[in-house]
């Protein structure tokens, strides 16, 4: 076993919002080739038919208002614009048409395609370069929210591909429930009580006590305090906090700050890495619930059928039942530690022969590896979840060889 | 003293991004995470209740200030210690 899984005691795992993978990092590939991101010629045809080019003018905020439609059947036709749909393969070319559905207006429907350069993300971009990035990291079904985030509390959405999820008598446990009964400690971090958690009909319900605020996270990080397990979630909302203070929202959920979310990215990586004993002890996995109607230019993959069958009338997208069986559009993820070697790619559909293929079903199946082992009772689709934490090795980077980050 | 080598300076957001104001139809996230806290506010006992109108979350802010009263029920614990 090397040395850094040896050394492994928590793995923290930070979701955000609604971002692509090309939208973020795909400005990459100009620095490092093996990253697969944007060449700059990729485009999808406008409403009047003129190629809407990739463009590196993605700004904080006030871009993408209204909020790109990631439901379902918007999904649909960004994947399949121009094609017969499933199961041929995804053109990826009705982003643009999509979202001109909205607001009608060719311009502004052509500013799906920004992207960012690298300098206006320093800290994602950082964190990509310094540690692990996934080149095949896919959201777990080409829709909303709730359902792919469902895939990382319990490595199934359970047959949804909406927004309403209320899990009674569910077949599986979450990955919570499952590490509380093998005697595991974990929590779910939310940012304070206005913002509270999304998994609020089933877990905040049914399991009050797995959950804590962020800045119990921070004393817990400072104090070496942190559970086996954490999972974080950001600021949903712009709103007056405990005393009184402005609190912006920090989950990049458009038309939120992107910078305030790279602040809370920071402030998440920071609190780990100030503690000597937690830094060589911990693996931070940074993720992307959905790409959020956000350009990207790899066809999401084929993936095993999930067992659970959702029809036409819930797809919403006519003749177009879904057997769980083909992922979502790609998302950033990035793998923290300093056992992880420096400028990791890790490869994935562009490398038919060493790829390797992940998604948020990735996340309860690596946690239920490291710390419950055999473990049967669990959605096919995670079974067949790749795990991440081979990717840390035998050696431990020194400290000035892993960033720091001083807030202005 | 001088930073080390390896640190990287963040910049602050613009002062102007903050918005309470934002109408909350224009996050569908926001939107359904209200909707989930209203359908389970129906299953409370009536005495339990927040005793919102539900049309009357209209904007981040007021999405927030419902969220809040929400939290304090099913999860007292963050409350009763000034939201840690």
């Amino acid at each position: 076993m090397p040395a850094g899984l040896d050394n492994l005691k928590h793995i923290v795992v930070l979701m955000m919002e609604n971002r692509s993978f090309d939208h973020m990092l795909g400005a990459l590939m100009k620095q490092d080739p093996r990253i697969n991101g944007l060449r700059g010629t990729e485009s999808n045809l406008d409403t009047s038919n003129e190629p809407a080019r990739v463009q590196p003018q993605a700004r904080f905020q006030g871009q993408l208002d209204p909020d790109p439609d990631h439901h379902f059947p918007a999904v649909h036709k960004q994947l399949y614009f121009g094609t017969t749909g499933p199961p041929a393969a995804p053109s990826m070319g009705g982003f643009v048409q999509s979202y001109h559905d909205q607001r009608q207006d060719v311009n502004h429907s052509r500013q799906i395609m920004f992207y960012f350069p690298p300098e206006k993300l320093p800290v994602l971009t950082t964190l990509a370069r310094s540690y692990a990035v996934f080149n095949g990291w896919f959201s777990s079904i080409p829709g909303p929210t709730l359902c792919n985030r469902a895939f990382a509390h319990y490595g199934t959405s359970f047959g949804h591909v909406d927004m309403n999820l209320f899990y009674e008598k569910t077949p599986f446990l979450s990955i919570y429930d499952r590490m509380l009964k093998a005697g595991k400690t974990t929590k779910l971090y939310y940012y304070d009580r206005a913002s509270s958690s999304l998994e609020v009909v089933n877990l905040l319900k049914n399991q009050p006590k797995i959950f804590a605020t962020y800045p119990q996270f921070l004393e817990d990080c400072k104090r070496g305090e942190l559970p086996d397990y954490s999972f974080v979630e950001p600021n949903y909302s712009d709103h007056l906090g405990e005393g009184g203070g402005e609190e912006l929202a920090s989950d990049q959920h458009p038309d939120h700050d992107v910078q305030a979310g790279e602040i809370f990215i920071a402030s998440i990586y920071n609190a780990i890495r100030q503690n000597p004993d937690l830094w060589k002890s911990t693996a931070l996995l940074i993720a992307y619930d959905e790409h959020g109607g956000i350009y990207d230019h790899v066809p999401p993959p084929a993936c095993l059928a999930d067992g659970f069958h959702a029809t036409e009338q819930q797809t919403g997208v006519p003749g177009q039942p879904f057997a769980f069986d083909r992922l979502g559009v790609r998302v950033p993820a990035i793998l923290v530690s300093p056992w992880v070697p420096k400028a990791t790619v890790v490869p994935g559909t562009e490398d038919p022969a060493n790829g390797r293929i992940f998604e948020h079903a990735s996340i309860p199946a690596t946690v239920t590896k490291q710390f419950l082992g055999t473990y049967d009772e669990r959605s096919p689709r995670e079974k067949a979840a790749l795990t991440f934490l081979d990717l840390l090795s035998d050696t431990m980077r020194p400290e000035a060889d892993c960033p720091v980050f001083n807030f202005a | 003293m001088a930073e080390p080598s390896n640190a990287i300076r963040i910049p602050k957001p613009s002062r102007s991004s903050f918005n309470m104001d934002r109408l909350l139809e224009k996050n569908s996230l926001l939107l359904n995470q209200v909707k989930h806290f209203l359908e389970l506010e129906k299953t409370f006992p009536p005495e339990k209740r927040t005793g919102t109108d539900p049309k009357s979350i209209t904007t981040e802010g007021r999405a927030a200030e419902y969220i809040r009263k929400m939290t304090d029920i099913l999860h007292p614990k963050t409350a009763k210690s000034g939201g840690r």
